[in-house]
Formats: structure tokens, sequence, C-alpha cells
């Protein structure tokens, strides 16, 4: 027990903590300035100086920690004075031009000049004079105002470890700059600017434009980006959010952001709104009334329903929705329409893997806390970078490699180059012999746990190929085989990452069934990577065609008796079409009418010619966005939508976390489940809904995993399912799963030539950040990445054009070189229309019905005059 | 520890600092004289300056991306030292010290001959890019004042004349 006296008070701890911490516990306020939170003690900037007795020297609170008896004080003359000098000397050069600087009011400098320091220094000559540079799109440096306490370059460094900052040059002619001295070549997390203490960093988003002492109101709510539910603040002023910042003690995400929670909040101001509904007249599509668009869609639909019955219709939701308006979706299709043909974004490669994985290892094998994965001893991420796709956690893979936890990757590294320890890059069919030769040595290192004797038989029985084929295909040395299975059989809890780009390949059922095998024989836990905020909640809300709300099959007689009763509605038993059927389906005619909340199709789905011509074909397509998108330009009615921060409602984050979505802004519309109720209402079933309160008790009624929840006590942001121990799912057998035979699939594989896969992109998410102009100003345009090699063949450089041909069709996209990436695999980026989706072939893996999102034999030629001859033509191809 | 080769991974010739393959035997050695890569940044910095006469943006990254450093780490550290240099240099570096000992003995002729002479100010090139002239605080070597370093050529006891001939020698 150590037990100090701090001005006055006594006090005592376990163990030592800083006399800052000191300070805090015992209420007693220090100030400091290069001090932060998330950040490890500096004690740079002195500002933190007490008093401690018989220690002659002023001590640093923030980076000395207390012993047992020591006597600290904290606002004594000579601490005060000190302060005043540090101040004085930060404003020999900080200048005082307070009055349009964007910090002003929330400046810790100014909160502290006004407490201790003399409004000016006694310096005669003049200040450091820099121009502030507006070379970046977002982020405005000015080093006039830097007080060097390089919050920013450790914010940098050590928490997000990008390294795109640092301190160039020495003492007082020394300044933080990125590396190419102008615009930043980063991550964009934007951690930087959050931690300025001062107005030396600032967001170009809201520049002249934020004044802290203005804004209306400030509402936590959380992100809409990606699966991890960052909590952010919005902050508003005249209807209109002007920033979005993470606090510290909010969240799992403790305070950091990443590109596009802190700067995509703009695609809510963004011009081209959907303010009205809209209907198809004679061809055109019309503004009209909410009452005409919604009779239309019940005409139309009991129309179709009574010509070609119930099993014609369809009805597609986004991962971006919330758990309401999904729950509705869903139930409307159920109870009003009579059918089950419901299925959501996360159907294509969420859904699949996670229902493998909990029905074959365990369930809850994929419900783990982010923050567990620094935890762990080992990390093998396959599938997608996570540093891009989930950025926050992706933060928490770096933090645990820089605890000395070995890294392995298969598929591009990205943002974990620096941090992983060995990354495997190859071609989907090679990727898949790659895992059946680890799944191979591991077992022989490993013991079978004696766990799952289902899983146990197949891992037995089933025939690899010899190493040296293994290794030839994959185009890695056996040695690289076997050290990487070496390094995984020493893990003892290892996260294993798996992103969707694992699942959507023509092998992506054996893919799950040997991360399956891996995951059990090294005990491991899965994180799979969410694109989209809702993911895990539309499927929780039953918005797939097998299973009702609460992950329960609907084929079983009593779940589905059980839901009727609740709902007082009657479910068809049969099971529905999935996304990828429901798109065949339309393709061949047999769905006459498909209701799209919140998806666009036509960029979410590879092969877009094939979806288009399936959106074609349909009699009558509702399409209800936010945007006018491309999806939209085929529907015959299309209703505006709410974005997530003009509503109620809750999202359930990829680690389960059922978080709560506050309204921040009035939208210009109607709220989704209103609509949805409204058209309920004209085939009979009421469901009196008046709020997003009413329709979560009734999910929390019908749901096992929602159970007594309540809207307003999700709040707090601690409630994860499952939860109290109890079984929440059905427990499923396991039948007809055996490990696929591996020397065929290199037989069949016919993988030969340049392989193009998708890249999920760290400043775009899908189709949302396609109206973010913060987003895009980073990065405008889609682009391939060609490993040197194959540059070098093709003598393309940065920023050329370059032509990607298969029998589908060619786009023409702007090139990026990667020394990472070897001759045969190319990168495309899928944001904005213009990527790898125009030229996929439409492949739906007939085990886990997900559309293949990879392309192989590819043409790549570099695009000379001829891009200037048809430039027209270019440009509509990579702007979609 | 990473090897350097110029076959497996990226070719380093590609870009404009083609860097040769004796560069590379010496980093490599580099690498294995520490177990920290970070230990070899700054003499791995000064090869870098050895072999092209001052450290481009481009070598920077390079030096990054061998020993596995973040590139602005290498610029942070490269800023901090004087004798790093960051823009081209001429064929020959001449560093003159201007410290108090080479003063009182009249260094500042010497700097008066760099400027009739050759057209040569403190810290500029001359237009043939024949010399360099960098101004230097005290080369350690004051029992020779005035003192200077012609590339890596220690020169005392200097006079007008004797300077003169020492450089006609550089070409």
């Amino acid at each position: 027990m150590i037990t100090i006296t701090i001005d006055g008070k006594k006090i005592s701890f376990e163990r030592p903590v800083t006399i800052l911490d000191a300070a805090r516990a015992a209420g007693i306020h220090i100030p400091t300035l290069c001090h932060h939170d998330i950040l490890k003690p500096y004690g740079g900037c002195r500002l933190c100086l007490v008093e401690v007795e018989k220690v002659p020297k002023l001590q640093t609170a923030c980076s000395q920690y207390v012993s047992d008896g020591m006597v600290v004080r904290t606002e004594t003359e000579k601490v005060v004075d000190a302060r005043r000098a540090v101040l004085e000397f930060l404003l020999i050069n900080h200048p005082l031009d307070c009055p349009h600087c964007d910090k002003a009011g929330e400046c810790e400098l100014q909160d502290l000049a006004a407490k201790y320091g003399p409004a000016m220094g006694r310096f005669a000559e003049g200040k450091r004079r820099y121009p502030e540079n507006l070379e970046d799109p977002l982020i405005v440096r000015n080093r006039e105002r830097c007080i060097l306490c390089l919050r920013c370059v450790r914010m940098c460094d050590d928490v997000q470890g990008a390294s795109a900052l640092s301190v160039t040059g020495r003492g007082s002619k020394s300044y933080i700059e990125p590396f190419s001295g102008g615009a930043y070549d980063c991550e964009y997390c934007g951690n930087c600017l959050a931690v300025c203490p001062v107005g030396a960093i600032t967001s170009r988003t809201h520049r002249h434009g934020f004044r802290p002492w203005l804004m209306e109101k400030e509402v936590e709510t959380v992100c809409s980006y990606c699966g991890v539910g960052c909590s952010l603040v919005l902050q508003v002023r005249n209807n209109s959010v002007v920033r979005s910042v993470p606090r510290s003690g909010l969240g799992l995400n403790r305070g950091l952001l990443c590109s596009k929670g802190r700067f995509g909040y703009d695609c809510l101001n963004y011009g081209d709104r959907l303010d009205a509904p809209l209907m198809r007249r004679n061809g055109v599509l019309e503004r009209v009334t909410w009452t005409e668009a919604i009779n239309c869609i019940a005409d139309r639909m009991k129309e179709i329903k009574r010509e070609n019955g119930s099993d014609a219709i369809a009805g597609i939701v986004s991962g971006r929705c919330t758990n309401e308006d999904a729950y509705v979706f869903q139930k409307f299709f159920r109870g009003a329409i009579g059918t089950n043909n419901i299925d959501s974004v996360a159907g294509m490669a969420y859904g699949p893997a996670q229902r493998f994985f909990e029905k074959i290892l365990v369930q809850g094998v994929t419900a783990n806390p982010i923050q567990g994965i620094s935890d762990s001893d080992g990390i093998f991420v396959i599938g997608g970078d996570p540093t891009a796709i989930n950025p926050v956690l992706g933060l928490q893979v770096r933090s645990a490699s820089k605890k000395g936890v070995p890294v392995i990757v298969v598929g591009h590294p990205g943002g974990l180059k620096r941090y992983s320890k060995r990354a495997f890059i190859m071609n989907s069919a090679a990727e898949t012999v790659f895992l059946a030769a680890l799944v191979d040595e591991i077992k022989r290192r490993r013991p079978l746990p004696g766990e799952r004797p289902v899983l146990e038989e197949i891992i037995n029985g089933f025939r690899p190929a010899p190493l040296e084929d293994a290794s030839k295909m994959s185009g890695f040395g056996p040695n690289d085989l076997v050290d990487t299975a070496h390094a995984l059989s020493n893990m003892s809890r290892p996260s294993i990452i798996i992103g969707r780009d694992i699942v959507q390949t023509d092998t992506g059922h054996m893919n799950l069934l040997f991360l399956a095998a891996l995951t059990y024989l090294l005990n491991g836990r899965i994180y799979l990577l969410s694109e989209l905020p809702n993911e895990q909640g539309v499927l929780d809300m039953g918005c797939q065609p097998d299973m009702l709300p609460s992950g329960r099959p609907l084929t079983v007689e009593t779940f589905r008796k059980r839901c009727e009763e609740t709902l007082g509605i009657i479910i068809p038993p049969a099971p529905g079409l999935s996304y990828a059927e429901m798109t065949e389906a339309a393709h061949e005619g047999r769905i006459k009418a498909l209701y799209v909340m919140g998806e666009d199709m036509v960029l979410g789905l590879p092969d877009s010619n094939y979806v288009r011509g399936a959106l074609r074909n349909i009699e009558f397509l509702v399409v209800q966005d936010r945007f006018f998108t491309e999806t939209a330009k085929y529907a015959d009615v299309v209703l505006p939508a709410l974005s997530w921060a003009e509503k109620e409602g809750s999202y359930t984050n990829l680690e389960r976390r059922i978080q709560l979505t506050r309204k921040a802004v009035e939208g210009e519309s109607i709220e989704e489940w209103k609509v949805i109720s409204e058209i309920s209402k004209t085939f009979g079933l009421h469901m009196g809904y008046r709020s997003a309160a009413d329709i979560f008790s009734e999910i929390a009624r019908v749901s096992q995993i929602y159970r007594e929840l309540t809207l307003e006590g999700i709040a707090d942001g601690k409630s994860v399912w499952p939860y109290r121990g109890g079984p929440l799912r059905y427990d499923m057998h396991t039948e007809g799963t055996k490990l696929p035979d591996i020397v065929s699939v290199m037989e069949e594989s016919g993988m030969s030539g340049v392989h193009v896969r998708r890249e999920a992109h760290l400043f775009h998410s899908q189709n949302a950040s396609r109206y973010s102009p913060a987003l895009l100003s980073i990065t405008p345009e889609p682009h391939l990445k060609i490993g040197d090699i194959l540059a070098d063949r093709l003598s393309v450089k940065d920023g050329d054009r370059v032509k990607v041909s298969t029998d589908a069709g060619s786009i023409v996209l702007s090139a990026r070189r990667d020394p990472c990436l070897p001759d045969n695999v190319v990168l495309a980026s899928t944001f904005d229309g213009g990527g790898i989706f125009e030229i996929t072939k439409w492949r739906v893996n007939p085990i886990t019905k997900a559309p293949a999102s990879d392309v192989n034999g590819v043409v790549i030629d570099k695009e000379e005059a001829i891009t200037v001859l048809h430039k027209d033509r270019a440009d509509s191809l990579v702007g979609g | 520890m990473r090897e350097i080769s110029i076959t497996g991974g990226e070719p380093l010739t590609r870009k404009k600092t083609a860097l040769s393959n004796k560069i590379l035997r010496e980093l490599n050695d580099l690498k294995r004289k520490y177990d920290n890569e970070r230990f070899s940044l700054l003499p791995a910095l000064y090869l870098f300056q050895r072999e092209y006469g001052w450290l481009s943006a481009e070598a920077l990254e390079k030096v990054g991306e061998i020993l596995g450093v973040p590139k602005t780490t290498v610029k942070s550290v490269s800023t901090f030292y004087a004798m790093f240099r960051h823009k081209p240099m001429g064929r020959h570096l001449i560093q003159l010290c201007t410290n108090v000992s080479c003063m009182i003995m009249g260094c500042e002729r010497l700097t008066d001959i760099l400027k009739t002479r050759y057209g040569l100010g403190p810290n500029a090139t001359t237009h043939d890019g024949r010399f360099s002239f960098l101004v230097m605080e005290c080369i350690g070597v004051c029992d020779i004042a005035p003192a200077m370093v012609v590339d890596t050529d220690l020169y005392g006891n200097l006079t007008e004349d004797s300077l003169i001939g020492i450089l006609e020698r550089y070409e």
C-alpha cells in the first residue's frame, strides 16, 4: 500500500500510479498540455510541474510515479510561477491569432493562459513565421501555432501505428510535418487533429465553420460506416452536422476514429439527397406524394401476389438499415406478403460464414470482444485487411503486434505490412490449397482436443495434397508453409480474423471448412470482419430466407409457431430465396416484384451487367434509399430514406454489441419502418408502432437474444449478446459436411494468368462513401494495384491508365504500383462502380450461396493514346 | 533478420537512386552488426550520404524501406543532425571551419577567396557543380587552424595560396 499526501489530502494506492493520476483520484486538477489519456506519459511540456517534499526540483506529475510517504503540493507559489513561465515561453512563438483560429473556444493553451499565464510573451524579437499549409485536401497544418507537445506524433506512431508524422529539424526550428512536407500520405484517421491541444492541426471539412460555443446540441451516437460501431458525438448547428468527434471515455473506440467516422459524416449534408417519392409514369420517374407512392406499391404488390403468388415477391435489406427497420421489413414480408424471400447484404458472406462456424465449432465462437484481439498470443488474418475494413479493430492487431505477438496474413497485408511477420499473397484457388496444407501440417503438431467428434472425423479423414504440390501452386517454398504451420501451432489462444473475400470465391465453402479446422486445432476465436454497421443486426432481425428473428430456423415448427403466436401473423413454412438466388430468379423472370431497402445492388453485387439484366426483368421494383443510386435508375417507385443520424434506432456490431443510434438532425423524409407499416396496413396487417422503442420492445419479446432489453437500456453500449449464459440459438446438427479432396481443387481450379481480387478500401465503404466529398477528396477514383514485376512488364507507372478485360467486358482504372504483389495477382477497389464488379462473371457458390467477387484470367493493357481518343467511353466506364 | 538482395523482393534498382551491389553489401553488413535494425539507421544514412553526396527524399525512403523503419522516423533523425545534407551537393564538398580558433587564425580571408575566385558563398554550390561550401562549427583540429575538410581530406594551416592550390586538385 502506498500512501501519499497531495495538497494536504491523504490518499492510498495499491499500485504505483503517476502523481497526475493520484491527484485526479483525489479530485485535484493539475494542468497538462503534452499529456493525453490515450498516450503514454511524455513529460515534454513541463506544465504539470508540482512540488514534491524533499526533492529540490519541481517534478512532472504526468511521468513521476508516487512512492510511499510522498508529500506533493500542486498549487504553491513556486509551482504557479513555473507554470506561468512555461506558458510565457510557449507564447514567444505561439501567435495570438485566436479570433480566426478554428481551435478558439476549445484550445487548451487558451484556457491555461487565461488561468495562469500572461496574455503574451515579453520577447521583443519577432515570432517564428511559417505559411499555413493547405496542400492537403482534409488536414490543415499551421506550424506557427504548434507548441511541439508531440501529441500528434505520438498518437500517429504509438496508437494509430501509421507513422505518418514526425518532427523535422531540431530545437526551436523544429516543426511537425508528414514525410512529403505538404500533403499527407496516411490513413487520414484524423486522430492527430483530435489530440492537438492548439490549432496547429485542424480539419478542413469545417474550416472557419466551427465555433464550439455556437453548437446547438451534441448527440452521442454510433458510426454508420462499418461493423465495429464506434461511438461518436455529432455536433449540430442549424439542423446540420458540423463535426463528428469521438470521446475518450465513450464506447469501444475509446477516443479513436478512422477516416470514415471522422470525415465521412459529410454525406449527411450531401446535396443530392432524395426528398420526395418518385414514381415511374410513361417510362419517366416523376415526383409524387407519399400517399400516391404507397398506394401504388400496395396495388402493384397485391396484383402480383394475386397473379403469381407470394413467392414472386422478394425483399432485400442493406446492412446499413437499423434493427428496427430490418425487423419491420421482415415482418411485413412474412406476415403481409406471405413469403420468406427476404435476405440482406449480410447473406453474401458474413452470414454464411458465421452460420457455418457456429454450426461446426460452437455457438458464439464468432462473438468476441474486439479488445480481446490485443490480448491474444497470435493473430491469423485472411480474406481482407482489417485496418481498411474495420480500422479501429485493425488497431488492436497493430497493438498486439507491437507487444511481440506474431501476425500472419494470407492475402494482401495492406495496413498490416509493417506489423505482420509473414504475408502470403496468391490467387484464390492457391489460398485454398495453402490453407489445406496448413491444416495438415498443424494436425501433425497439435493433438485433437476431442471436443467435437464430427469435426475431428472430418479432419482425420481428409486427404491433403503433397506439400510440394501445394507449395508449387501457391508459389511459396515448402519451408514457408512448414514455418507458418509451426508458428501457428505455437499459439495457444490466437485470434483468427476473417474477411469476406475468402468466402466470396468459388472455393469459399472449402475455405470455411479449413478455417474451422484451423480454429479448432488452435483453440482460436474468430472475428468476422464486417463492412457494414448492422450486418449482425439484420441477421438477428430475421432478414434471412430461412431464419426467424433471433437466428432460429424457420423450418423447426415449434420456433415458427411461437413466433407466429407472439406476432399474430402466419409465417410460411418453406424457406425463401437468398440474395444471390433472388438475383438469379429475377434474371429468369421468376421474381416479379422486388423491394430493395438501402442497398445498391448494381454496385454491390459482382457482375454488374448481370444485375442490371436482373433488375430490368423485374416487373415492379421499389427502391428505398437516401440517394438516387444506380439501382434506383431501374425502379418503378423510389422512396426517400432517412440517414442514421436522422432517426432513432439500434445497430448490432460484429462483436454483438447492441448500440443506440440517436437522432441528431431532422431529415426530409419519413422513417422506413413507418413507410413499411403504412404499406402493411393496406394488406390488413396493422403494426401500430409509434416509435422505434415500440419496435424494439417487440423485438425483445420475440427474440431470445434481445430479451429484456429496451431501447433506452442499451444506451450505455454495454449490452452484448449472448448473455447470462443461457442457450440462445438452436444447436444445429452438422450433417453432410466433409473436407474436400484437395487434389481435385488443384486440378479443377484452372487458375492461370492474372487474377483480380477485390480490395476493400480504407477511405471507402461500399457505396455510402460515394456521397462524401471529404472521402472522395482523398481517393476520388478506384484504382488497380499492380505488382512491380507485372507493372514493369507493362511499363506502367503510378497514375497510368490501364485497361482490365475479361470476356464480360473491360474497365479502365488508374494504376498504382505495389511492391508486395506477385505478378499473377492484382487488386481492384470496387467503390464508385468503376471496380471489378463490372467485369466479374456471375458465379454463385452452391453451398454458401455467396457470389464470387474475384475474377481469373484477366488481360491487362496499358492505355496509351486510346485513352484520349475514347476518353468519353473511358470516363463512363470509370465513373460507372 | 531480413536480407537485402537484388533478386528477392522488390527490385531495388527501379528508382532513380539506383543502388549499387557494393552499397547493398555494406548495408547487409551493417544490419548484421546490430541487434535492432533501428540501430543501423545512422550508419546507413552516412553510407547513403557518402555514396550520393546528400540525402534525397528518395534515399530517406529507401533507407526506411531497407531497415524496416518508418520513413518519417528516418527523416526526423536525419534532419536532427546538422551534418546530414538534404539538398544536392557539388562534386566536392568544402567544409571550412569558422569557429573561434580558425576565426582568430583568419578563416575570413579564406571565405573571401571562395567568394571572389569561385563565386561561392556559404551553403551554396558553384554553377558548374564542382564545389559546394558549408560553414563548419569546430572540426576539432584547432592546432592547425584555420582548417577545412574537402570531401574526406583534412587540410590545416591554410593560407590564401595553399587554399587555391588544394582546391585546384579537385576537379
